[in-house]
């Protein structure tokens, strides 16, 4: 179920809301557990079994390592979690392309599985990692109550999208959290704020791209548009999620983390990294990273760490190789800036101008379905498709959507929060917040009664 | 005192939430959307099927978009967004110039072109081909022709289209209509052309068929007495203003008679029943029928016309009908281009292939 829909939103919304509310404390997760269960079948009635197994497994594996006495047994069942959990990940997500790389490597034909990708399994096999190994590590205690840990596994405001809400995060509120008007008011706050930033201007930024795609008249401009429409897409569509997933989040009394903080607006892709998705690149860091020894190892090992980082990031997005080039393209990067100093003094309109580039070139990649079309748009942007620099039909779209474009630009930096957060101190604020809330409500709502299908990017891992 | 404001303001958020909910749930159901013209989804049946195999919560969704309270004035406030603060140039497609809309159709569907090329070339080459009929096609150009380009936006090669289709019938003697018409022969919130504003496009036909074209005073511009909403109406979704719908009358489409071969009963040439119908354009010639015969007893020759046609047929072939005595009207939508000769014998006629620009550039459902 999307939260972007009208039935999220006016029957989803309202009944657990409504149950939750009214149950007392201690059926509470039990309600999230049932809902979000709800929730994820909504989309995947089958592989909410596939869902129940991956509670059942790490919730057991987590029972084992708590009990067990020695360490050869813990590390034993942590090591059944990662390879079960991994192992299930590898079966829906990662087969087929693995089958299909060997296939073309071979020549054989070996036969393709063709299973659907159960919906977030890429995000909730992490959080689930996530508890295992803590339990292991002895970071967070055991949770004994698997209808807590279900309801940590399930939990509908992040289960599919992000962001990928740690164990040890969320530990103390799973069995203990407190609720108040205020809390459910900034969540909600927060929430509309991510709606709004997913139907008013992601989606509109998808119909850009949907526009350049179904042209007759491409041009050199029209290449570059829609590159930066990704680029512009995809941020305030996760990022609009996220916000979505944490306002809620706050409704129910839980805190999740921060996912974004203006990555655009980095001077270098190692700054853009620690503002994007940082939920994904904190969890490859203290789970992967760090274990393989981080860059307190020789320089080749350490050059390897970060090329076997990046290109698992490359692969959690996707099981295609123009993701896993995309993660290394990162890591190429990355080593870049350790190696080269330099870029560090380089005048900061110049590395901000170096980021941008780097994240569009390397989104056009990203968001190609094969390397041949990715190809094709980066010939295009850079002149070398053959088409005219500019046609009537770009202007056209420019112009149209231009104050897309500038709100879009503007969004992406702290601008509007920091007139948002000095306009709120005051009376004026406090009277804006609600009609701006109940204008941007309505209007997404208008949006949703007009429009049509509309997936959020990120369900897609 | 801010934080109470908050507090405040938050409540007023929850309630309207709250009475949306409401009326959401247990509000009344509309059948039909009248300015989209078409009904809307009602609440899917439960089954364990139809829940298992997932066709249940799409179908769910579909209710809940159609079943929304005041569904007309948020997709009207979505359309006022985009237009107004957004400032973008068109809405779902939809742009408006000077009052008309039009819808943004820039590509040139090849495709779809050459399929309906290829139905009437067989038409051709199985029916007419041999005989002594004369043979003629128009294209009709849509708004976009008198609207797109001149004002920026995105437009269909015209030229092109015409030539491939000049081209591709060969066999056909081309009618220019593009001349004779203008913008303000269109309605502003339909696709269509005003009946009582073609009797140039009209003349423009009948003198390339060497028949006498129509006169005015012939003909009485006949208002009738119900709002017209266009197709375009609904897909703004913008506060538009009703338009008036006239029909041209006169002695001679007075006492024709119309047999409609699919109900086998006569009918008239304006079908006033259609007026109150999903769509009032449906009262010239009933709208889509597959297969009419209009029989004209006052009739100066016993001259026979074939008109193969869309809905801009419905309102320009009465204007047509003066000079023959029979006029057999055609629409490839709905009867099988194969099945024809068992309706019609080719042979002495003037037989005229009229078709716009948007049917041609979106074929699919010629047969």
């Amino acid at each position: 179920m999307l939260f972007s829909s009208i039935p999220f939103l006016y029957y989803f919304l309202p009944a657990v809301v409504l149950c939750y509310f009214l149950v007392p404390r201690a059926l509470k997760n039990t309600v999230l557990l049932l809902f979000s269960l709800v929730f994820y079948a909504w989309g995947e009635p089958k592989y909410v079994f596939l869902m129940i197994a991956t509670i059942a497994l790490f919730y057991g594996c987590g029972l084992a390592i708590g009990k067990a006495q020695k360490q050869s047994w813990k590390k034993f069942w942590l090591i059944v979690s990662v390879v079960v959990g991994l192992g299930f990940l590898g079966i829906f997500k990662y087969a087929d392309f693995f089958v299909t790389s060997f296939n073309a490597a071979t020549g054989l034909s070996v036969p393709l599985l063709r299973l659907a990708l159960p919906v977030g399994i890429s995000f909730y096999t992490f959080q689930s990692l996530s508890y295992t190994i803590d339990v292991y590590r002895g970071d967070v205690p055991v949770q004994r109550n698997p209808i807590s840990f279900g309801a940590y596994v399930t939990l509908f405001p992040q289960l599919i999208a992000g962001p990928i809400v740690r164990y040890i995060d969320v530990a103390r509120e799973l069995d203990s959290r407190t609720h108040s008007w205020d809390e459910i008011a900034q969540g909600l706050r927060r929430f509309i704020i991510g709606l709004a930033k997913k139907v008013l201007i992601a989606d509109q930024f998808a119909l850009v791209m949907k526009m350049f795609r179904e042209t007759d008249a491409p041009s050199v401009l029209f290449y570059w548009i829609y590159a930066t429409a990704f680029m512009l897409n995809i941020y305030f569509d996760f990022s609009g999620y996220s916000d979505m997933a944490i306002g809620l989040g706050r409704v129910f009394g839980f805190h999740f983390i921060e996912n974004f903080n203006y990555p655009y607006t980095s001077k270098s892709v190692t700054e853009f990294w620690r503002r994007w998705h940082m939920s994904l690149g904190s969890w490859f860091r203290d789970y992967v990273y760090i274990p393989m020894g981080g860059n307190r190892v020789k320089k080749s090992r350490w050059v390897l760490n970060i090329l076997t980082v990046w290109m698992l990031t490359g692969m959690w997005h996707g099981a295609a190789w123009n993701f896993i080039v995309w993660g290394l393209m990162f890591a190429v990067l990355l080593l870049l800036e350790k190696w080269v100093p330099a870029l560090q003094k380089l005048p900061t309109i110049l590395r901000r101008g170096y980021v941008l580039l780097a994240v569009c070139i390397s989104f056009v990649l990203f968001n190609a379905e094969d390397f041949a079309q990715a190809g094709g748009d980066l010939m295009g942007m850079f002149g070398f498709a053959g088409v005219p620099l500019v046609t009537q039909q770009t202007l056209y779209y420019l112009g149209s959507f231009a104050i897309l474009f500038v709100l879009g630009f503007v969004g992406c930096t702290p601008v509007v929060k920091n007139l948002g957060n000095r306009v709120y101190k005051t009376k004026v604020g406090a009277i804006l917040e609600p009609i701006v809330l109940i204008a941007l409500l309505l209007l997404c709502t208008a949006f949703l009664v007009d429009g049509s299908f509309s997936p959020f990017l990120y369900f897609r891992f | 005192m801010n934080k109470k404001i908050r507090a405040i303001g938050a409540g007023i958020l929850v309630v309207l939430w709250v009475v949306l909910t409401g009326f959401m749930w247990f509000g009344p159901r509309q059948d039909v959307s009248a300015s989209e013209r078409r009904p809307l989804d009602q609440m899917p049946d439960i089954t364990l099927e139809s829940i298992l195999g997932g066709s249940f919560m799409g179908e769910f969704e579909d209710f809940t978009l159609d079943q929304f309270p005041l569904r007309d004035a948020f997709r009207t406030l979505k359309s006022l967004y985009t237009y107004g603060v957004m400032q973008q140039k068109d809405n779902n497609g939809i742009y408006i110039v000077d009052g008309y809309a039009a819808k943004l159709d820039a590509k040139l569907n090849e495709t779809s072109i050459n399929y309906a090329l290829k139905i009437f070339n067989n038409i051709y080459q199985q029916n007419l081909e041999g005989t002594n009929v004369s043979l003629y096609m128009a294209v009709v150009p849509d708004k976009g022709y008198y609207l797109a380009e001149q004002n920026g936006y995105p437009a269909m090669d015209y030229e092109a289209l015409f030539t491939k289709m000049e081209e591709g019938m060969s066999w056909a003697t081309p009618i220019d209509l593009t001349g004779a018409l203008d913008v303000t022969d269109y309605y502003y919130t339909d696709t269509h052309w005003r009946q009582e504003k073609i009797l140039d496009a009209a003349a423009v036909l009948c003198e390339a068929m060497g028949v006498t074209p129509p006169k005015a005073e012939n003909y009485t511009p006949t208002l009738m007495d119900k709002p017209f909403y266009g197709v375009y109406y609904g897909q703004a979704a913008l506060p538009m203003d009703a338009e008036e719908l006239y029909i041209m009358k006169s002695r001679v489409l007075d006492a024709c008679k119309v047999y409609n071969h699919e109900t086998k009963r006569y009918q008239r040439i304006y079908d006033m029943q259609k007026l109150f119908g999903s769509d009032p354009y449906d009262v010239f010639l009933s709208g889509a029928q597959a297969l009419l015969t209009i029989e004209n007893p006052k009739a100066t020759s016993d001259k026979e016309l074939i008109v193969f046609r869309d809905s801009f047929g419905s309102s320009m072939t009465p204007l047509l009908v003066e000079n023959y005595k029979k006029v057999t009207v055609v629409d490839l939508r709905y009867i099988s281009s194969a099945l024809l000769s068992q309706y019609i014998q080719f042979t002495n006629q003037d037989v005229l292939f009229m078709y716009s620009t948007l049917i041609l550039n979106s074929s699919g459902a010629m047969k």
